[in-house]
């Protein structure tokens, strides 16, 4: 809490987790921004920008419902009515697809991109203030949208360097599944679901019967596709719960086919983050890098109420959080400054930066070219007629 | 598609780790290493001789596995080491897992040592009369602040918690506050302070934990590393 002495804010200390991005960070975050965005549109995905905040009630609907808490509140003068600020764009390109475009041919491609704002941040992630990008296919409930998007995460990840991702497909219905198909209620299908997302083993000793068989089976499936899909492909389960882990095997086969080289893994047990999807689930993660740097899977996009056919549209995409993400990128390469001289000859500052300086122009005659330059941090200086290293 | 053309050199000083980079093992000083060791040992996991050797000031250890380090912090920074993936593997009580709850950290494994509970005591004295169910507000002195108010909240009693590091037992008898909630195993450190233990939060084990981006971007190792402690050491 800062106390009344610190008051005013004379050394611009922010609120927790909100931070200024200076210099080459915000240019290389912003270069990050617009090589994902080319990519989504190379894949037939067009941007969309909805505001950065909206009335409560739409961004509540859906998605958004498990987020209520974490959204920032503000009363809008204008209307008397409450609005909230996004915590995450999935939401609002959902409500756009549900409405302004919902003459538009399915299945819609959107992309999107922009700072979301929450709450509270937790321990290991304190930003308040991040960017999101990502895309959503919507209207297609096929296996093949799955491999479209898990396909462009690749692409998009490959575009701005990071080579080594692991994606790892989780069922989050695959647990109510099992636990209705067993008769089971509500309460130990909530436990059992908890234990299997923390891999708390702990919690799964109590259990008998063919849960208890079936969850440690489980929790010990998670990992290697082959390896998780063998120990699966070995449980007897009820019908709704074999449908699901069906689709999964479908789709690894599809993946193993096209893209033979993805480090795929499966965690079986893998909740929260889920809450709202209706199908696969899957994660993007690089080694070393925490937490993960994205994050994919299918929902419902839940049909207008007031329109006479309103239909939910099944959804598929994925959001890349771009606080992990340039954690995980390569570091940018030095940009190379050159000092021109008061005085320089404007055609050969053009040249110069046409061939990929930047140029730092001066603004009035100095005693020492070169010490001014490197008082400006130029690594080059114009001296007689060409470019020279400092 | 776009070529990484300006601005990233592809390959080139990523802060991407390699797959060889060495694997971290944190383990918690004091009582719970003793029992923990074995089970290590058993496990084909032996420290260099530095470990067992209390004069010496290393805090990382090597062991007989190259791509496997050991380290020795305390019990609840064991838990933080792993959450930020500091440290790979661990071993926590579940006491200090659900204290933290880091959404980061799986405890595959149950290592069936160090047993003990943690619970609320008072005044042996105050504990005659006490009756929890007209409680709206109680004041706490306990070392798991976030866990005590959990659990209090659960039945509608806020819990104002007064955080101590250790000997939690003198507070009541201090006059610091009139309730406990701290680590019971015999009850016998409760009994000699005039304490009496009036209900019991949850039964606490020592579990191996593994943070979750290693689980799954170094599943192959880490699977090895849990089936060779779970099989040497005959545990679930």
């Amino acid at each position: 809490m800062p106390r009344p002495e610190d008051e005013p804010n004379e050394t611009a200390l922010l609120p927790e987790g909100l931070h200024d991005t200076l210099a080459n960070d915000a240019e290389y975050q912003a270069d990050i921004v617009e090589k994902l965005r080319q990519c989504f549109a190379s894949y037939g995905y067009e941007r969309v920008v909805p505001p950065l905040l909206e009335f409560e009630e739409s961004l509540l609907c859906g998605p958004g419902k498990a987020q209520s808490r974490n959204m920032f509140r503000v009363m809008d003068p204008v209307s008397m009515r409450m609005m909230a600020v996004r915590n995450d764009m999935t939401g609002q390109v959902a409500r756009i697809a549900r409405t302004r475009l919902q003459n538009s041919p399915r299945p819609l491609r959107l992309s999107y991109s922009g700072s979301v704002l929450r709450v509270g941040g937790s321990q290991l992630r304190p930003e308040r203030e991040f960017q999101q990008a990502g895309i959503e296919l919507i209207g297609s409930d096929s296996g093949e949208a799955y491999v479209e998007i898990i396909l462009l995460a690749r692409d998009v990840l490959g575009t701005v360097g990071i080579k080594n991702a692991s994606i790892d497909l989780t069922m989050p219905l695959l647990v109510p599944a099992i636990c209705r198909g067993l008769g089971l209620d509500d309460k130990i299908s909530k436990a059992v679901r908890h234990a299997l997302n923390v891999k708390d083993i702990g919690e799964l000793d109590n259990l008998d019967g063919d849960i208890g068989e079936i969850s440690r089976q489980l929790l010990s499936a998670s990992g290697a596709a082959d390896k998780a899909m063998a120990i699966i492909g070995k449980l007897s389960l009820p019908a709704e719960a074999q449908k699901i882990c069906d689709e999964l095997k479908e789709i690894l086969a599809r993946l193993k086919d096209v893209a033979p080289e993805l480090n795929v893994t499966v965690d079986p047990g893998e909740y929260s983050g889920f809450e709202f999807q209706t199908g696969i689930g899957f994660s993007l993660f690089v080694k070393g890098v925490r937490g993960e740097l994205g994050r994919g899977g299918r929902y419902l996009v839940e049909g207008n109420g007031k329109s006479k056919d309103a239909v939910s549209e099944p959804a598929t995409g994925f959001s890349l959080y771009l606080d992990s993400l340039m954690r995980a990128v390569p570091k940018m390469t030095e940009i190379k400054y050159i000092y021109c001289p008061y005085n320089m000859n404007m055609p050969d500052v053009n040249k110069v930066r046409l061939e990929g300086y930047r140029t730092i122009c001066g603004l009035e005659p100095t005693k020492n070219d070169t010490a001014e330059a490197r008082r400006l941090n130029c690594q080059y200086i114009w001296q007689n007629e060409t470019v020279i290293k400092i | 598609m776009t070529s990484p053309a300006s601005g990233i050199k592809p390959g080139q000083e990523t802060n991407q780790e390699s797959g060889q980079e060495p694997m971290i093992l944190a383990l918690p000083k004091g009582r719970i290493l003793e029992e923990v060791m074995p089970i290590i040992k058993a496990a084909g996991i032996i420290p260099e001789a530095d470990f067992d050797n209390p004069k010496s000031r290393k805090l990382t250890f090597g062991t007989n596995n190259p791509l496997l380090k050991i380290i020795r912090v305390r019990s609840f920074d064991v838990a933080t080491f792993v959450a930020f993936g500091a440290a790979h593997l661990g071993v926590a009580g579940n006491d200090v897992l659900l204290e933290f709850d880091y959404p980061e950290i799986y405890a595959p494994l149950d290592l069936n040592i160090g047993h003990c509970r943690l619970s609320v005591a008072e005044l042996t004295a105050l504990s005659i009369n006490d009756d929890p169910s007209r409680w709206s507000h109680v004041r706490v002195a306990t070392k798991y602040p976030n866990l005590t108010r959990k659990h209090f909240a659960k039945r509608g009693v806020q819990a104002e918690c007064i955080k101590l590091n250790g000997a939690m037992e003198l507070a009541p008898s201090l006059g610091l506050c009139r309730r406990i909630v701290d680590l019971v195993s015999t009850g016998d450190t409760l009994k000699a302070n005039g304490l009496a233990e009036i209900e019991k939060i949850i039964d606490i084990t020592s579990r191996f934990i593994v943070n979750r981006t290693a689980f799954k971007t170094r599943n192959e190792e880490i699977s090895r590393i849990l089936q060779d402690i779970g099989a040497r050491n005959d545990l679930k």
